[in-house]
């Protein structure tokens, strides 16, 4: 038994490590750990709750707005307090633009690379990858001069010797095996779909004032002035910004990302039979569409052990099924103690001690749904629209799996979505989905303007005793939550519930894997030197662990990240 | 994410100590300075790669972020663009490893991107969890100014002092 562990610390702390049991080819056993104690909770006991969202969205660096967000619904939650309609509608208008940015960014410069070998995309010829791409999307540029573009400015930098970065990509490994010309479309769009993410993010600033940190939120609403004749304020100026830019994206996500993970998908089925693990699904609900949270855009919900008809959905900001069943273990997390207890009850009381493969072997905690490791993300949320009978759900995903079965040629379901394949299309179904929504709220937005409803916030009133609230957000990486105690206008305690948390969780008193360690069980390994496929499985999750702290190492000597033992 | 030809970006988590030193000089500057139009000055928390929109556009990048070095905390470090690249990128677990010179890279690849980048660093006592700068990063802070206004003047585009300079906004460490 071979065990490989993939372990960047000397680059960077707060960051995620993975140990594979390796046996016969395929892994045999997975521990998912969390290198660095972050606590980052404990800064907000004893301030004002109006302020939480400020410091919240300053845990990541890249999940700014969804700590934001999950911050003032979580306030809002303890006070009972509604918020207006436009506030609703600007801030899911945030939410999907910022999740659009984010889905983009995943696929073509973070993880595409897991799949696209970027030394064979020379190989690929302009011409069949133009013709190939014209048969799959009405998207104007993929001519074959601007393809050849691509290939040439990509030829420059190989002769010039230096990959930039590419360099430490595992070309040529054997589970590569995009045809050429395939690998050189994708690098076209790798190119595009940084002008394409930039223009998404431009909307998260025109309405929320800055990035990456906004900070146009109020615990009650939203900051952003309406007056459609001011140039100060939002005006008609700048709501038809935001709705070209918005439309620009939703091409690019119709027109490229989703046919893109279709073709590429369809080229890999094998991965559609790896790296189910846990499949318990957990989303909720979120895009509101009324001031107190109870009838929403977006579907939330679970489903047990992968079977559809155990489908349950979440209704509303309070719902009780979500309040009342998520707990906390730290039997196999570096805490003082072995509980499992509900968040408002938790303390956060580091104790560390050395790795222990039965014992403790990480800093993040292990979240439960009524005792279950969950898994979250666009898998779920997907999953959980589709068995719920969520028409813009359903109809991304047919259309999906159709092209996907067309390519493959076998018919693809929706239970073969329980894969690391399937969360990258499910990913792609759900940008697509919300890419629509987008101008449906957008629509909203200036329609309710229209009606001369101007109103933005509705002023908290903190009562003497103690309130409790939570928070949730279907986040880019899934479902996120937030929980308050606030005593006397207060924080009492504070605890996050974060998506990574959910499927980086290690084991609990039951021994329960967590989904990331669940999923790497049966991932083939072709060299055990360059674990390509452990990278496949763990990349579809889209971790984010390693923002909390930025020290870079210009200095920095090559050592070794990955080990084979 | 402006018309600005030169960024001044601060990077680290304000909320993990030491780690503040990016934004801590940034809003330092701010507090004391006048900029040009042609000068954006922000603080960017811990984007990842998704810092490549914000040097897409820029001729010039002055970056200021904590630095990993064998040298004593709050000694100042300043790097250019070829020493800033000059080790490959590691593989990445966690899609959001800090990520400068992979935002670097992949701007270049796509034909943009600053040509010109000093990274004025200090090396960090304690990152841990904590709102406050440790004594040795706070006596770096004027250096790392003074580093900042320099290679503005090189640049150029010179920042001119406040006639009524006001106290740096250092918002999470009150």
């Amino acid at each position: 038994m071979a065990r490989i562990v993939i372990d960047p610390i000397t680059r960077i702390e707060g960051h995620l490590r993975i140990d594979v049991e390796v046996d016969g080819g395929s892994v045999k056993n997975a521990w998912a750990s969390g290198q660095m104690w972050r606590g980052i909770e404990n800064i907000l006991l004893g301030r004002d709750p109006r302020e939480a969202w400020i410091f919240t969205q300053r845990f990541c660096g890249v999940c700014t707005t969804v700590h934001a967000i999950a911050s003032v619904r979580a306030v809002e939650n303890a006070l009972g307090l509604e918020i207006p309609l436009n506030a609703q509608y600007i801030r899911n208008l945030i939410v999907i633009a910022h999740a659009m940015h984010d889905h983009v960014v995943h696929f073509y410069h973070l993880s595409a690379l897991d799949w696209v070998d970027v030394v064979s995309a020379l190989k690929g010829d302009a011409a069949k990858a133009s013709a190939l791409a014209e048969s799959l999307s009405p998207w104007p540029n993929n001519g074959r001069a601007q393809i050849q573009a691509t290939k040439d400015r990509l030829a420059g930098f190989v002769q010039a010797g230096q990959l930039g970065i590419f360099a430490n990509g595992y070309w040529g490994h054997p589970a590569m095996h995009l045809p050429p010309d395939v690998n050189l479309l994708a690098v076209h769009h790798y190119l595009q779909a940084l002008e394409y993410q930039r223009k998404a993010n431009q909307v998260v600033a025109i309405l929320g004032s800055k990035t990456p940190n906004i900070q146009n939120l109020a615990v009650g609403g939203v900051a952003n002035a309406i007056n459609l004749d001011n140039q100060a304020t939002l005006n008609m100026d700048k709501l038809y910004m935001v709705k070209s830019l918005l439309d620009e994206v939703v091409a690019f996500v119709h027109q490229v990302y989703l046919p893109d993970v279709c073709a590429i998908g369809a080229m890999y089925p094998e991965w559609l039979k790896h790296g189910a693990g846990v499949t318990n699904y957990l989303a909720v609900p979120d895009l509101p569409l009324d001031t107190k949270g109870t009838q929403f855009d977006l579907p939330g919900g679970t489903i047990m052990g992968g079977d559809f008809s155990t489908f349950k959905p979440i209704t509303s900001f309070a719902d009780p099924y979500f309040k009342d069943n998520v707990e906390e273990s730290i039997a196999h997390s570096w805490y003082d103690g072995k509980w499992q207890k509900h968040p408002f009850d938790e303390t956060t009381d580091p104790k560390y001690t050395k790795w222990e493969d039965d014992g403790k072997y990480s800093w993040v905690k292990a979240p439960r749904f009524q005792g279950k490791p969950m898994q979250v993300g666009p898998l779920s949320q997907v999953l959980v629209g589709y068995v719920g009978g969520h028409e813009p759900t359903k109809r991304w995903a047919d259309l999906a799996l159709k092209t996907v079965s067309s390519v493959a040629k076998v018919q693809v379901t929706p239970g073969m979505l329980h894969s690391t394949l399937g969360r990258h299309a499910a990913r792609a179904i759900r940008t697509a989905m919300i890419a629509e929504l987008a101008q449906k709220h957008w629509k909203l937005l200036v329609d309710n303007i229209a009606k001369g409803d101007t109103a933005i916030f509705n002023p908290p009133k903190f009562p003497p005793g103690e309130v409790r609230g939570f928070g949730f957000h279907e986040a880019p990486r899934g479902t996120l939550s937030h929980w308050a105690v606030i005593q006397g206008g207060k924080i009492k305690n504070y605890q996050a519930v974060v998506p990574t948390t959910w499927n980086a969780s290690p084991r609990d008193a039951k021994d329960q894997k967590g989904p990331y360690e669940a999923s790497l069980l049966g991932n083939p390994i072709a060299d055990p030197k360059r674990p390509l496929e452990v990278l496949r499985t763990i990349h579809s999750f889209d971790p984010c662990l390693a923002c909390a702290i930025h020290t870079l190492d210009p200095e920095g000597q090559e050592i070794a990240r990955v080990k084979a033992l | 994410m402006s018309a600005a030809r030169v960024g001044v970006i601060g990077l680290g988590n304000v909320l993990m100590g030491d780690d503040a030193f990016g934004p801590w000089v940034v809003q330092t500057l701010l507090a004391g300075y006048e900029f040009s139009d042609e000068v954006a000055v922000e603080d960017l928390g811990t984007p990842g790669l998704d810092l490549v929109p914000y040097i897409t556009d820029l001729e010039a990048l002055v970056l200021v972020d904590t630095v990993r070095s064998e040298a004593a905390p709050g000694t100042t470090r300043t790097y250019r663009r070829e020493e800033l690249l000059r080790h490959a990128p590691q593989t990445r677990l966690s899609p959001h490893d800090p990520g400068v010179k992979e935002a670097l890279l992949t701007a270049e690849f796509a034909g943009r991107g600053p040509r010109e980048v000093l990274l004025v660093g200090a090396v960090p006592g304690t990152t841990a969890m904590g709102t406050r700068l440790s004594p040795d990063l706070e006596a770096a802070v004027p250096r790392a100014v003074a580093e900042v206004l320099r290679e503005l003047e090189r640049l150029g585009c010179p920042a001119t002092p406040r006639s009524a300079p006001c106290p740096p906004d250092i918002w999470w460490a009150r």
